[in-house]
């Protein structure tokens, strides 16, 4: 097979959406839950990022890291640091980031205005 | 035995990502080379794709007139990820068979769902040994469906007899709850079944028998 790495195929062009400036929300329950996890540390952050995959096509991804190499936008948010990758601006922008207390299926939650549908496990959307 | 001409796409997928990311959009564990179809909410076929890991990238094979559609599948979901798509398609040839023919040692083999793929650089010459007819008539012999004729957007993988690309338990991917649905409630629909001739509505027309999908009683 020939790759096209020893002569030039050009890369295909990849859908890349306008970056938009994200604005999310955090409830009082998140907050706390969030409080409980970091402690008193505030040098790490909350990434709130998009995968692809998942019943829906696009899977939220939660992390807390203290940084990435993926460009992002840095909000403050209830005193928190949040990341969001920039790529994923505007598959974010006007969430709210809940937390679920129940046995089954509880968590972190996103509550995204722009999904038009999402599965019932709730960590998928499109 | 012999092989015959496939009228495929080749892209290239490169990045770390490269494998996570193709498993994520597909029905199959693809966590090295496989055979896997991408699938909309629906379940409905966007293409059945062979996938060739290699070292630090992945081939991707699917059907020429699917090719359109996949990559604005595929790329409208590369979100930062690690990965670069590229088309190779004029590039190379791909041939598939019984996989028994020898082939060239610039080609790269790949043992798929439906037979042996040979992808070979288009500067080496090397001609298919069956017709079209003779591919189908070696389909039907073993029931093997494919693309254009059973693989086909209007139908979910199960319909079409390609069971064995749906992982049972591999987590979710688009169209995964309702090829879960069902299998647990034991309903696809429709099936894949070779009948003698005449067939109506064959989806692949034999000389002596011929595949079709017909609805599950």
């Amino acid at each position: 097979m020939d790759c096209g790495t020893c002569e030039s195929a050009t890369p295909l062009q990849v859908h890349k959406p306008e970056e938009v400036d994200v604005s999310l929300t955090m409830t009082e329950k998140a907050t706390s839950m969030l409080e409980d996890a970091f402690g008193d540390d505030r040098s790490h952050a909350l990434l709130v990022g998009v995968l692809s995959g998942g019943c829906s096509g696009y899977m939220y991804d939660l992390q807390i890291v203290e940084s990435t190499e993926t460009p992002c936008q840095e909000l403050n948010i209830n005193g928190f640091r949040v990341l969001v990758p920039s790529a994923s601006s505007h598959l974010l922008d006007g969430i709210e980031i809940d937390y679920v207390d129940r046995l089954m299926g509880g968590g972190f939650k996103i509550n995204n205005p722009n999904a038009s549908s999402s599965c019932g496990c709730g960590e998928s959307f499109s | 035995m012999g092989m015959a001409r496939h009228d495929a796409y080749v892209l290239l997928v490169q990045g770390s990502s490269a494998l996570p990311f193709l498993d994520g959009l597909s029905t199959n564990l693809v966590t090295d080379s496989c055979t896997t179809a991408f699938t909309n909410r629906a379940a409905k076929i966007i293409d059945v794709c062979e996938v060739i890991s290699m070292t630090g990238q992945a081939v991707l094979i699917g059907y020429g007139p699917h090719k359109a559609h996949m990559i604005d599948h595929l790329s409208s979901r590369v979100l930062g990820q690690d990965v670069v798509l590229q088309d190779i398609t004029h590039l190379n040839d791909v041939f598939i068979g019984s996989g028994d023919t020898p082939p060239p040692s610039e080609a790269t083999v790949h043992e798929s769902h439906f037979g042996t793929v040979y992808v070979i650089p288009k500067r080496v010459e090397w001609k298919e040994t069956w017709s079209q007819t003779e591919w189908n008539e070696h389909r039907i012999e073993q029931v093997i469906p494919f693309h254009g004729h059973e693989i086909t957007p209007k139908y979910h993988p199960l319909a079409c007899g390609l069971g064995d690309l749906v992982h049972p338990n591999k987590g979710c991917y688009l169209g995964q709850e309702v090829l879960t649905r069902m299998r647990s409630r034991g309903k696809q629909g429709y099936r894949l079944e070779v009948r003698e001739n005449p067939v109506e509505q064959a989806t692949t027309k034999g000389l002596k028998r011929s595949l079709c999908i017909v609805r599950d009683q």
